[in-house]
C-alpha cells in the first residue's frame, strides 16, 4: 500500500488540506433521516465504539457490534461491554453482509487488518466509516469500488461523546467523504445523519476532509497538544526543584496549572490567557514565547515535514511492525519522570495563582499554539482546521493531566498522538536546554516580585496589539462565536 | 433598660397537650429564654394557635412538662376574643328584665382590671377609641373589638404577651402604630406572636417555630381522632441562610398560587387515553449473572399516581432508567411508554418529552455553570444546561416558576451556588415546566434537611393536586407521604 497523499497531484493536495468549513445548523434538518432503518454494524466497542453505538441507538437507529470470535468466546471487556448494554453481539461473518453502515471504531493499528477482514463481507453498496483517516491517508487501503468511505469523527474522548449527548448536547465533530469513494454521492447525507445520531449538530459541525483531518490531526496532537504539554510538564517541574520550590507544590502547579490556564484560553483564545496576568507578567510571558517561538521553529516545522512527506506514519508503522518497541520504552521513561512521581501537595492554590506564578506555563502554550498554527497554515492548511488543531483542542488535553498527569493523557490519547508526542518530546527538551538555564522561580513557582506593577505604555500597547493580531485569533474568535451560539447559556 | 429578674425561662419538656380530643400537640420540646421574641409559623393545621394558647394555660397537658409560666400573661387571640363576645352576649341572654341590656361599655371592659391605666388612655387616643368609650362592647366591629383586645393585654403589664395574628383586620395606620409600640417594649416583656403571612413579621422577632402536622397513626382502642402537630424545627433569627429558606417555606405554602402554565407553542403530541402512561412486561435487569430486576409487571394508567418503594439496591432506580429509557436494557425488554413500543425507531428525546424527572442523581450531573432561570428553561428541551435559544414566553414561565418558588430575586444567580434545597426545588420546577403527563421524583426529598423537606414536599402536592401530572414518587421515608397517591409498587432485593 502507498501513501495515498503522496499519489496525489499537489493541486489536488492543496484542494483537499484547504477543505474545512463550519457547518451551519439549517444543514442538519434531515436528522438521522438517511440513516433510519439502516442497519448499523460497529466494530470495536472501546470507549468511542460503545459511547457512539450509545449514542446511536438512543437517536433511533440500529446498532449492532461485530467482534472477533476469540473476543466472544472469552467473553472479553468488548463483549462486555457490548452485551450488557443490550447490543446484538455477532461475529464478522454474521453481521458485516447486512450491514448498510460499518463503522471502523478500532484503533488506528488495527485498521489494516479489520478493513481487510471486512471488506470482502460487506455488501454492496454499504458504505464505511471511519473516525481517523490514517488508514486511508498515510496507509492508501484501497477500498472496494462499490462502497462509500465517509469519516465522522467527534472531537472528544468517548466518555464526553456519551456524557454531553446525555445532557441533551454534543461534542464537536469532524465528517468527511472519501471523494475517492463516493459511487452514489451518498457519503455527505450518511456522514451528516451519523453526526446527528451522535449529537455532534448541536455542539458544530466541521466539514473537512480525510487527508485535511489526518495531516492537521497528527500536527497538532504531536506538538502542542501532547508534545508541548509533556515537555512543558518536565522542564517547568525540575526548574522548580532546582529553584527551591516545595516538590508537591510545584507538582500541583502543573497538574493543575494547564486546565488552569488553557480554561481562559478556551474561552477568549490567546490574548485572554495573557490578559489574565498582571501587565509587567503579561510583557514577560510575551518576551519568553517570543524567545521559544523561534528556539522551537525549526521543531514544529520538522514535525509538519515529515507529517507531509509520510516520513512520520513510516517510522511509526514500523514500530508497530516491531511490536511497538519503542512506544512501550518512551511510555515508561515517561512514568519515570520526576514530576510523574511526585504527588501534588494538598496546597491550595487559587485559579488566578495558576497565571501569576505559571509565567512560563502560560508562554509556553502561547508558543506552542501559534507555532502549530503558523505551520499547519503554512504547509496549506486552512485556518480553521489549523485552530482546531491547536488551540481548541488544548484545554481538552490538558483536562486529562489535571485528571491524572501525563500518564492519564497517555492513555486517554489514541497510540499515534502518544507516539508523535515522545517525538517531540525527545527533541524539544534538550532544545530548550540553554533557554532553561535562564529561567528563574519569579516566572515559574513564585510569581514576579515587583514592588510596583508600571510598564511602559508604548511596550504595552505593542504586545497587547501583537496578541491580537496573530491570526490564530481572527479564525478563533469567529469560530468560539458559532460555538458560543451553538452551546449559548443564554 | 436593665433586664429585670422577674422573667424565667419558659421550658417545655416533651409536652403532648390535648384540646377537646380534636387535636394534640405532640411531645413539644421549646425553650423559650427571657427576652426572646418568638414568632410561630408552621402548615395550615399544625397547632400554631394551639401552641400559643397552651402557653396562657389551655389544653390538658397529657405527658412531658410545662415550666416558667408566669401568671400574668396578655392574651390576644381570635379564640379569646370571640369567648369574651360570647361571654357579653350571655349577659344580654341572662338578663330577664324586660329591658334592654346595653352589655359592658368599652370603657369598663378597659379599665376594669387595668394595672396602667397611663398607658391605656394612650392606646384608646392612639388606636381611635376615645369615641368609642362609651359604647357596648358588644357593638363593636370585629376589627373594634381586637383593638380593645389588644389596649387590655398591652396595659395589664404581663410577663409574657402572647399575640396570635395580632395584626390581622388592622388598617394600614393602625398596624404601624402597634407595630411601633411593641418595638418599644421589647426589653420588658417576652412576646410570642402567631403570624400566617411572613412579611408582617417585626424587626425584633429573635426565633421563629415552625410547625408541622401530622396525622396520627390509628391504634386499636384509641379514642382520640383527629390530627396532631408538632414543633417541625425552630429558626434563630440570626441564621440568615435559614431564615431565607423559611421565608420561601412559607411563600409557598401561604400562597395561593396556581402552577404556571405550559408553553402552548411547545405543544406534546397528544397520548391516547385508551393506552396506559407504561407498561413494563416481565422486565429484566441483568448484569452478568446478577439479577437487579426480575420479571417485574408494572402498569401506569394515565392519572393513577404511584409510590415505588424498596430497600437499596432493590432497583428502584433501575426501573425507573427503563421507563425514562436512561437504562441501556431498555432495548431489550418489553416496553411500552407512551405510545412508544421501545425500540423501534424511536429516539430517547421523543420518550423523554413526557417524562418530568428529578433525582439525586440529576443534581449531580446538573454541573453546568447556568443561572437559575436557565435550569428551569432546560426543563422544556430536556437537557442539562440550555443549548437552544429559548423562546420570550418559555423566559416568562420561568419568571412566573421563580416567582412561585419563591426565588424571583434568585433569576440570575449561578445554580452551582445555590443550597443544596434550593437546587432541588428548581430541578423540581425544571421537570413540571412542560407539564409532563409522567413526573418522576426519585426520592425527592433525599439529603434535605427538615425544612427543605417541607418545601418539596409542599411543592409536589400542589402539583399532584393539579389534575395533568400523572406522579411516580420513589421514596423510603415513611413520613413523607403526599396524600394524593394510593398505588404503591414495594419492590424486594433480589440478590
Amino acid at each position: 500500500m502507498a501513501n495515498y497523499f503522496n499519489t496525489l497531484p499537489l493541486r489536488e493536495q492543496l484542494a483537499q488540506l484547504a477543505k474545512c468549513r463550519f457547518m451551519y445548523s439549517s444543514e442538519f434538518a434531515d436528522g438521522v433521516e438517511a440513516l433510519k432503518g439502516k442497519k448499523m454494524v460497529v466494530i470495536g466497542c472501546g470507549a468511542q465504539g460503545l459511547n457512539q453505538g450509545l449514542n446511536l441507538r438512543d437517536s433511533g437507529l440500529d446498532v449492532s457490534y461485530a467482534l472477533r470470535p476469540e473476543a466472544i468466546e472469552q467473553k472479553r471487556q468488548s463483549w462486555k461491554n457490548a452485551t450488557e448494554n443490550g447490543f446484538v453481539v455477532g461475529t464478522y461473518e454474521e453481521l458485516i453482509p447486512t450491514a448498510d453502515v460499518v463503522l471502523n471504531l478500532t484503533p488506528d493499528k488495527q485498521h489494516t487488518s479489520v478493513v481487510k477482514a471486512v471488506m470482502p463481507l460487506m455488501k454492496e453498496g454499504a458504505c464505511l466509516s471511519y473516525s481517523h483517516g490514517f488508514n486511508i491517508v498515510e496507509e492508501g487501503m484501497k477500498i472496494r469500488e462499490d462502497l462509500t468511505v465517509i469519516m465522522v469523527a467527534p472531537k472528544c474522548p468517548g466518555s464526553e461523546v456519551r456524557a454531553e449527548y446525555v445532557r441533551g448536547f454534543g461534542v464537536p465533530t469532524l465528517i468527511a467523504v472519501h471523494e475517492a469513494n463516493d459511487p452514489k454521492g451518498e457519503g455527505l447525507a450518511l456522514a451528516k445523519a451519523y453526526a446527528v445520531g451522535t449529537g455532534g449538530h448541536k455542539a458544530g459541525v466541521l466539514m473537512s476532509s480525510f487527508i485535511a483531518e489526518v495531516k492537521s490531526d497528527l500536527m497538532g496532537e504531536q506538538t502542542i497538544l501532547c508534545g508541548m504539554l509533556q515537555t512543558g510538564s518536565i522542564l517547568c517541574f525540575d526548574k522548580m526543584i532546582e529553584e527551591g520550590i516545595e516538590p508537591g507544590y510545584a507538582s500541583k502547579l502543573i497538574q493543575y496549572g494547564w486546565e488552569n490556564i488553557t480554561e481562559a484560553l478556551k474561552y477568549g483564545g490567546v490574548t485572554n490567557m495573557l490578559d489574565r496576568l498582571s501587565n509587567p507578567a503579561k510583557i514577560k510571558a510575551f518576551d519568553l514565547a517570543e524567545e521559544l517561538k523561534d528556539i522551537m521553529r525549526p521543531l514544529y516545522n520538522k514535525h509538519q515535514d515529515d507529517i507531509m512527506s509520510g516520513h512520520f506514519s513510516h517510522t511509526m508503522m514500523e514500530d508497530w511492525a516491531n511490536d511497538d518497541a519503542n512506544l512501550h520504552k518512551w511510555r515508561a521513561e515517561t512514568a519515570e519522570t520526576n514530576f510523574e512521581k511526585t504527588p501534588a501537595a494538598d496546597v491550595e492554590i487559587t485559579e488566578q495563582e495558576y497565571f501569576d506564578n505559571g509565567i512560563l506555563m502560560v508562554a509556553m502554550v502561547k508558543a506552542g499554539v501559534e507555532l502549530a498554527f503558523e505551520t499547519m497554515t503554512a504547509a496549506g492548511i486552512i485556518a480553521e482546521s489549523a485552530y482546531y488543531e491547536s488551540l481548541h483542542e488544548t484545554p481538552l488535553i490538558a483536562n486529562t493531566i489535571a485528571r491524572k498527569k501525563l500518564y492519564e493523557m497517555n492513555a486517554t490519547i489514541s497510540d499515534t498522538a502518544e507516539y508523535g508526542c515522545y517525538l517531540y518530546n525527545h527533541a524539544c527538551v534538550p532544545l530548550l536546554a540553554d533557554f532553561m538555564k535562564g529561567i528563574k522561580s519569579d516566572v515559574i513557582g513564585k510569581g514576579l516580585d515587583l514592588d510596583d506593577n508600571g510598564v511602559d505604555n508604548a511596550r504595552l500597547i505593542e504586545v497587547n496589539d501583537a496578541l491580537r493580531a496573530h491570526p490564530v485569533e481572527a479564525v478563533g474568535s469567529v469560530l468560539r462565536g458559532h460555538m458560543a451560539d451553538m452551546k449559548k447559556i443564554v | 433598660m436593665e433586664p429585670s429578674s422577674r422573667l424565667a425561662r419558659i421550658q417545655l419538656n416533651k409536652a403532648t397537650i390535648s384540646f377537646d380530643d380534636r387535636f394534640t400537640l405532640s411531645e413539644i420540646d421549646w425553650i423559650i429564654e427571657p427576652y426572646q421574641h418568638w414568632v410561630i409559623t408552621g402548615t395550615n393545621g399544625s397547632g400554631k394557635s394551639a401552641l400559643a394558647a397552651a402557653l396562657a394555660g389551655v389544653g390538658k397537658i397529657e405527658a412531658g412538662t410545662i415550666q416558667g409560666l408566669p401568671k400574668n400573661i396578655g392574651l390576644v387571640s381570635f379564640e379569646a376574643q370571640a369567648e369574651l363576645i360570647a361571654k357579653e352576649l350571655k349577659k344580654d341572654d341572662a338578663d330577664i328584665m324586660d329591658v334592654i341590656s346595653l352589655g359592658t361599655p368599652v370603657n369598663e371592659m378597659i379599665f376594669e382590671q387595668c394595672q396602667d391605666p397611663e398607658l391605656a388612655s394612650e392606646l384608646v387616643e392612639k388606636f381611635g377609641l376615645t369615641k368609642l368609650l362609651d359604647r357596648a362592647f358588644r357593638k363593636l366591629s370585629t376589627g373594634e373589638t381586637r383593638k380593645v383586645m389588644l389596649i387590655r393585654a398591652l396595659s395589664s403589664k404581663p410577663d409574657l404577651l402572647i399575640l396570635d395574628e395580632p395584626f390581622d383586620g388592622l388598617d394600614v395606620d393602625t398596624l404601624a402604630m402597634l407595630q411601633a409600640h411593641l418595638a418599644s417594649i421589647i426589653d420588658t416583656v417576652p412576646m410570642v406572636m402567631v403570624l400566617n403571612r411572613f412579611d408582617e413579621m417585626p424587626d425584633f422577632i429573635t426565633h421563629i417555630a415552625y410547625l408541622d402536622k401530622q396525622r396520627l397513626e390509628k391504634k386499636r382502642g384509641d379514642k382520640k381522632r383527629g390530627d396532631s402537630g408538632r414543633l417541625a424545627f425552630t429558626v434563630d433569627r440570626q441564621d440568615e441562610a435559614a431564615f431565607n429558606e423559611l421565608y420561601q417555606l412559607l411563600h409557598l405554602k401561604t400562597t395561593d398560587l396556581s402552577l404556571p402554565e405550559a408553553d402552548p407553542a411547545n405543544k406534546l403530541p397528544a397520548l391516547d387515553p385508551s393506552q396506559p402512561l407504561v407498561k413494563l412486561k416481565q422486565a429484566t435487569i441483568q448484569y452478568g449473572d446478577t439479577v437487579i430486576v426480575d420479571k417485574l409487571d408494572w402498569t401506569i394508567e394515565q392519572g393513577q399516581h404511584w409510590q415505588l418503594s424498596g430497600p437499596n439496591g432493590s432497583g428502584k432506580t433501575c426501573v425507573l432508567s427503563l421507563i425514562t429509557g436512561d437504562h441501556p436494557q431498555c432495548y431489550t425488554n418489553d416496553i411500552f411508554v407512551f405510545g412508544f413500543q421501545r425500540g423501534n425507531g424511536e429516539s430517547i428525546w421523543q420518550i423523554k418529552q413526557f417524562i418530568g424527572y428529578v433525582s439525586t442523581a440529576l443534581q449531580w450531573e446538573y454541573r453546568v455553570s447556568t443561572s437559575c432561570k436557565n435550569v428551569i428553561i432546560s426543563g422544556f428541551y430536556d437537557s442539562i444546561g440550555v443549548y437552544t435559544k429559548s423562546t420570550d414566553h418559555q423566559k416568562k414561565i420561568a419568571d412566573q416558576w421563580l416567582e412561585l418558588l419563591g426565588m424571583k430575586d434568585r433569576a440570575d444567580q449561578p445554580f452551582n451556588k445555590l443550597s443544596y434545597g434550593d437546587q432541588r426545588l428548581l430541578l423540581i420546577a425544571r421537570a413540571m415546566v412542560k407539564h409532563p403527563p409522567l413526573l418522576i421524583l426519585d426520592e425527592p426529598c433525599l439529603g434535605l434537611d427538615d425544612m427543605n423537606r417541607q418545601l418539596v414536599l409542599a411543592l409536589i402536592e400542589k402539583i399532584c393536586a393539579g389534575k395533568e401530572t400523572t406522579v411516580l414518587y420513589v421514596n423510603h421515608h415513611t413520613e413523607d407521604k403526599i396524600k394524593e397517591i394510593d398505588n404503591h409498587l414495594a419492590l424486594e432485593k433480589n440478590h
